[in-house]
């Protein structure tokens, strides 16, 4: 009963690896909510925000830092990859979206455009930086696997509290904006109904550059955490992006509840199955697609159901 | 609008977007940069950089800024554009900028590092003995300046709209053009070696598309304004014109300057090869082949045709042409064979065997013949004045549906024709390097894509998955013939393989389908792909039954058909292996083309337009959306048998999600719900990586291809050949843009949905 012994220690494992997958995730259902279409190159956003974070902490890392130094540092990493990630994925509709939008090309037109994009970052960030995958963060500042707290023989490390903590944050600053700003409005209007919402005056083409603006600056987020936690290169976006892409789909495409519960359900199912004596390790990446595919089986719309501006 | 901030201005915004454009550019160009120790080479080196001149981004920032007055000034720069021949012009232009300074001119590495005309230049200036002609094209300014003449001629003629200037221009061009065309020939034939490059073609078709740019001009006194309509015209008139002037050039390049027979560097052209054979054992027949024959009947051949397409519809000529070039194909290939077996059996040096040593000349011949034989047959059947009057009423009238090359009777029989003969007799002249390629990647993806293209592209159903199948294919033959650890019932060879792998590709493909054909577009995606992952990583996990990322072994077997006196086995030369995908893709396209206007064909159509109108007329659109997976999963596995025989070794890492998002945009970028379309994107998406190997750092390659896909999404969202159907719907009657209700751009909306 091994397993058993070590559950919690998998549900912490699972809680850090889901919120992650929920980070990318709601990037991907707020624009499949605004614009109907999978956004491919989002895996790539997420990339892109790695690496930019990573060059400001590497400057500011070196030397000694007290806990709030410390906290800065990682303050500064969060904020520079979201702001990387968010200018990428503007770029990103810029280049890839609005030409297309505005021939009326056919839908799977945008899929091709994305993934052109996709392999164009990834290999020109890869040309720029380096090709190899897990190069480090700076670790100095932050002694990522010092226990926090163990509570009945689990323990909890300081890197899994920060991923859990900034992304719970994150999760509700964009509940507020979504659910609280006229931006959040819009963006749920557009979802809803772009024609009547442009009748209403809703600049669309604004509304869906700043929801990939938003879905960007998530994906920075988690490509900071991810990379702090599991090291960053320019391959890192496709495996998680993938993921992600399931878990959005898995709560519902275009919900956002949705996708932060499909986000942490996969996470938590990659965690608990696999070492269930019986499956094993390697099968890690199966029993998150038979989950998916059971649960679209049983449930053609997902978990939640469709609607970004109804369940928001 | 006056109180918009300055960065909203629409000029300014242009300003940054191509300053931006030029940033990027500058950060493409060049080496990989960046290391494991210092992330930031890369860009500090691309922006402050040495170069020649100064930091690179300075060049491509002043680029960006060329740009940027392009499109602001395009108003003013467009209608000159209009002007007949002036996009010939440009083509033309670029492409001989291309074939000077992109590609190679020749394969020989002594003579020139790498191969291209800077440094072959360099190289033939300081040779003796090179004949004058090639001397002194490869002095270096001169072929600059005779681009720069033929190009500024032309643009004078184009300008003045001149006829004798018209028609100046394009002789110059054209002897500008021939004079690189026999340089390099003689280069080669001084290097003794056998060549592949394509430089100097590349810039003699580029100098006749100038030439042909200023004889639009040099007519263009005439009622034909535009290029466009001139060439249709020219062509309306004259079904089968293309087919015999593409036959007349490779045939007279084949018996003129073409290498024929080449054992251990001898380079023998058709005159010197039937003087190599001259009063030898050959048979007669041959030898006279070589000696007056090939002359005579290639020379009558592009005659007649070229009579019977010029003049209207001449059908007993085209009969003529028709069996000219059917004997002429016939003797070429008969004396190939009996000549090269001759040589071996008479141990000439380096001779080896039937069909070995041969020279690009003898197939040029053949595929020549080939295509004049077309086209006498497409004189000789087509009924030609009904068509050409249909044709005419066409042109004529302006509000017409048609307006593309595949509207012009009997184009369509002269393209196949013409691909048909480039299939056969083009691979063998190719490098085993590109032979290589030529089946393993482009064959195997171009087959995929046909598969693909049911599902995506004629029933609208998203599948990520596809390699999936391809796996199932290629596991079932290592099984079949007993190279996994999981040993089968019997064990046969890997063509007998076929069925069974098309039979379980089906079963996957209808255990995949059945429970997911609910699921609306984007979640059949994602159940696709999570499908193609659990096949991989099974394939990877499941060591007792697939040996794991080792993959088979023993390696799977060659084919071989053994059927009574009839044996044949595949060995490890790859034009087997591309006559064979060749039989294989041609029975698939014959019955897919009979599958698009079936009944089920059109129930796909119905389903990919709107899937709740099709099934309240009555379309089961379950079975239908079943058969399509079906089928495509079946061509899949077939692929997957071809592969695993070819390559013999193989592992799951052939199987990964990257190759099936690879084949969806081989069938988008070619254009969906196209045939063609979907073989050639998968053409020209395979052959891209292995060009641009030559041109750009070989890891860069992917970030080329991926700003190509995303250019042509740009600029063409329904791909290389749009469909037929979708064609028509785009241009049908109402011009209203189709625009995806929820993306409406803001300044439409309002005019939009009336």
């Amino acid at each position: 009963m091994n397993w058993l012994q070590n559950l919690p220690d998998y549900l912490v494992l699972g809680l850090t690896r889901g919120s992650m997958y929920a980070l990318v995730a709601l990037g991907y259902t707020l624009v499949y909510g605004v614009l109907q279409l999978i956004n491919f190159a989002h895996s790539e956003v997420f990339m892109a925000g790695a690496f930019g974070s990573y060059l400001v902490v590497s400057q500011l890392a070196p030397g000694e830092h007290g806990f709030l130094g410390a906290s800065m540092i990682v303050l500064a990493g969060l904020l520079t990859g979201a702001i990387v990630s968010a200018l990428i994925a503007w770029t990103l509709e810029l280049v890839a979206y609005k030409p297309l939008r505005q021939r009326g090309a056919p839908k799977l037109a945008f899929l091709i455009s994305a993934i052109g994009m996709s392999f164009f970052l990834v290999q020109l960030f890869g040309k720029l930086f380096n090709r190899f995958s897990g190069n480090p963060f700076p670790e100095n500042y932050l002694d990522k696997n010092a226990p926090v707290l163990e509570l009945g023989g689990v323990t909890v490390t300081r890197i899994q509290v920060i991923i859990i903590v900034a992304a719970l944050l994150t999760m509700i600053l964009l509940d507020r904006i979504v659910n609280g700003t006229k931006l959040g409005r819009s963006i749920r209007a557009v979802a809803e109904d772009a024609p009547t919402a442009a009748l209403m005056g809703i600049n669309i083409d604004r509304t869906i550059s700043r929801t990939f603006l938003i879905g960007g600056a998530l994906a920075g987020v988690a490509g900071f955490l991810f990379g702090q936690a599991f090291g960053f290169g320019n391959t890192m976006g496709f495996d998680q992006g993938v993921k992600a892409f399931a878990a959005a789909v898995l709560g519902g495409i275009g919900n956002l509840r949705g996708a932060m519960m499909g986000g942490l359900l996969l996470g938590i199912v990659e965690a608990i199955v696999p070492p269930l004596p019986f499956i094993g390790i390697e099968w890690t990446d199966v029993v998150a697609f038979v989950v998916l595919v059971a649960i679209l089986v049983f449930r053609p719309t997902g978990l939640l159901g469709e609607k970004l501006g109804r369940a928001a | 609008m006056r109180n918009v901030p300055w960065y909203q201005n629409p000029t300014v915004k242009r300003l940054f977007g191509c300053l931006a454009l030029g940033l990027v550019l500058s950060l493409m160009i060049g080496k990989q940069q960046g290391s494991r120790d210092d992330y930031y080479v890369g860009i500090k080196k691309a922006l402050f950089g040495p170069s020649i001149l100064g930091p690179r981004i300075i060049l491509f920032l002043l680029v960006g800024v060329g740009v940027f007055f392009l499109i602001t000034y395009w108003s003013r720069i467009k209608p000159y554009l209009g002007r007949p021949g002036i996009k010939p012009m440009a083509i033309g232009a670029l492409g001989v900028v291309m074939g000077y300074v992109l590609l190679k001119w020749t394969d020989n590495s002594r003579a020139a590092a790498d191969g291209k005309l800077g440094t072959l230049s360099d190289a033939a200036s300081s040779t003796e003995g090179l004949s004058p002609i090639a001397q002194t094209f490869f002095t270096m300014p001169v072929p600059w300046i005779l681009f720069l003449v033929s190009l500024i001629a032309t643009l004078i003629a184009v300008i003045l709209r001149n006829r004798v200037l018209g028609y100046a221009a394009a002789a110059i061009c054209v002897v500008a053009g021939l004079w690189g065309y026999l340089a390099h020939g003689y280069v080669q034939s001084f290097l003794g070696t056998p060549d592949h490059s394509l430089g100097s073609a590349f810039q003699l078709l580029a100098y006749l598309t100038i030439a042909g740019g200023a004889l639009v001009a040099a007519r263009s006194h005439l009622e034909v304004a535009d290029t466009k309509n001139f060439i249709r015209r020219a062509f309306a008139w004259r079904p089968g014109l293309f087919l015999a002037a593409i036959g007349s050039l490779v045939g007279l390049e084949s018996l003129l300057q073409a290498t024929w027979f080449s054992p251990q560097g001898r380079n023998a052209t058709l005159v010197d090869m039937s003087a190599l054979f001259a009063g030898s054992g050959l048979a007669p027949v041959s030898q006279q082949f070589l000696r007056w024959g090939a002359f005579v009947l290639l020379g009558a051949a592009i005659l007649v045709g070229l009579v019977a397409t010029l003049g209207l519809a001449r059908k007993k000529l085209g009969w003529v042409a028709f069996g000219v070039g059917v004997v002429g194909a016939l003797l070429t290939l008969l004396t190939l064979y009996l000549a090269t077996g001759y040589a071996a059996s008479e141990g000439f040096e380096g001779a080896t065997g039937h069909w070995q040593n041969l020279g690009a000349g003898g197939w040029l011949a053949a595929m020549a013949f080939v295509m004049l034989a077309g086209a006498g047959w497409i004189v000789a059947t087509l009924d030609a004045p009904v068509q050409v009057e249909k044709a005419e009423r066409d042109l004529m009238s302006s509000d017409t549906v048609g307006g593309s090359v595949r509207h012009i009777p009997g184009m369509k029989y002269a393209l196949l024709i013409a691909v048909i003969a480039v299939a056969l007799f083009y691979p063998p002249t190719m490098t085993e390097y590109w032979q290589n390629v030529l089946v393993s990647q482009i064959g195997i993806f171009v087959l995929l894509a046909i598969g693909l293209n049911v599902v995506v592209g004629w029933a609208g159903l998203l599948d990520l998955g596809f390699i999936a199948f391809y796996a199932v294919g290629s596991y079932t033959t290592a099984w079949l013939v007993g190279s996994l650890p999981a040993k089968p019932p019997f064990t046969v060879s890997p063509l007998w393989a076929i069925p069974v792998a098309v039979i379980f590709a089906l079963i996957a493909g209808v255990m995949l389908g059945a429970p997911t054909l609910r699921l609306r577009g984007d979640y059949l995606a994602i159940v696709t792909l999570g499908f193609g992952e659990i096949v991989r990583i099974v394939a990877v996990n499941a060591e007792s039954i697939t040996n794991s990322t080792r993959g088979p072994s023993p390696a799977v077997p060659h084919p071989a058909i053994s059927i009574g006196p009839l044996q044949w086995e595949w060995g490890l030369n790859y034009l087997q292996y591309w006559y064979l995908l060749l039989v294989i893709m041609v029975l698939v396209i014959i019955g897919f083309r009979r599958l698009e206007d079936s009944r089920l064909g059109r129930a796909w159509a119905a389903i990919r337009e709107d899937e709740v109108a099709a099934q309240a007329t009555g379309v089961n659109t379950f079975r239908a959306k079943l058969f399509a997976f079906a089928i495509g999963a079946s061509t899949s596995g077939i692929a997957g048998v071809f592969f695993a025989s070819q390559v013999g070794y193989f592992n799951p890492q052939n199987f990964t999600l990257e190759y099936s998002i690879l084949v969806v945009a081989y069938v988008v970028f070619g254009g969906m719900g196209s045939l063609p379309g979907a073989m050639a994107g998968a053409a020209v998406l395979t052959w891209l990586p292995e060009f641009l190997k030559e041109q750009v750092p070989a890891e860069d390659r992917q970030m080329w291809i991926g700003a190509v896909i995303l250019l042509m999404m740009i600029f063409r969202p329904a791909g290389l050949i749009p469909a037929t159907r979708r064609e028509t719907e785009l241009e049908g009657i109402d011009e209203a843009p189709r625009i995806e209700p929820r993306a409406v751009p803001e300044s439409e909306s309002m005019g939009a949905t009336s």
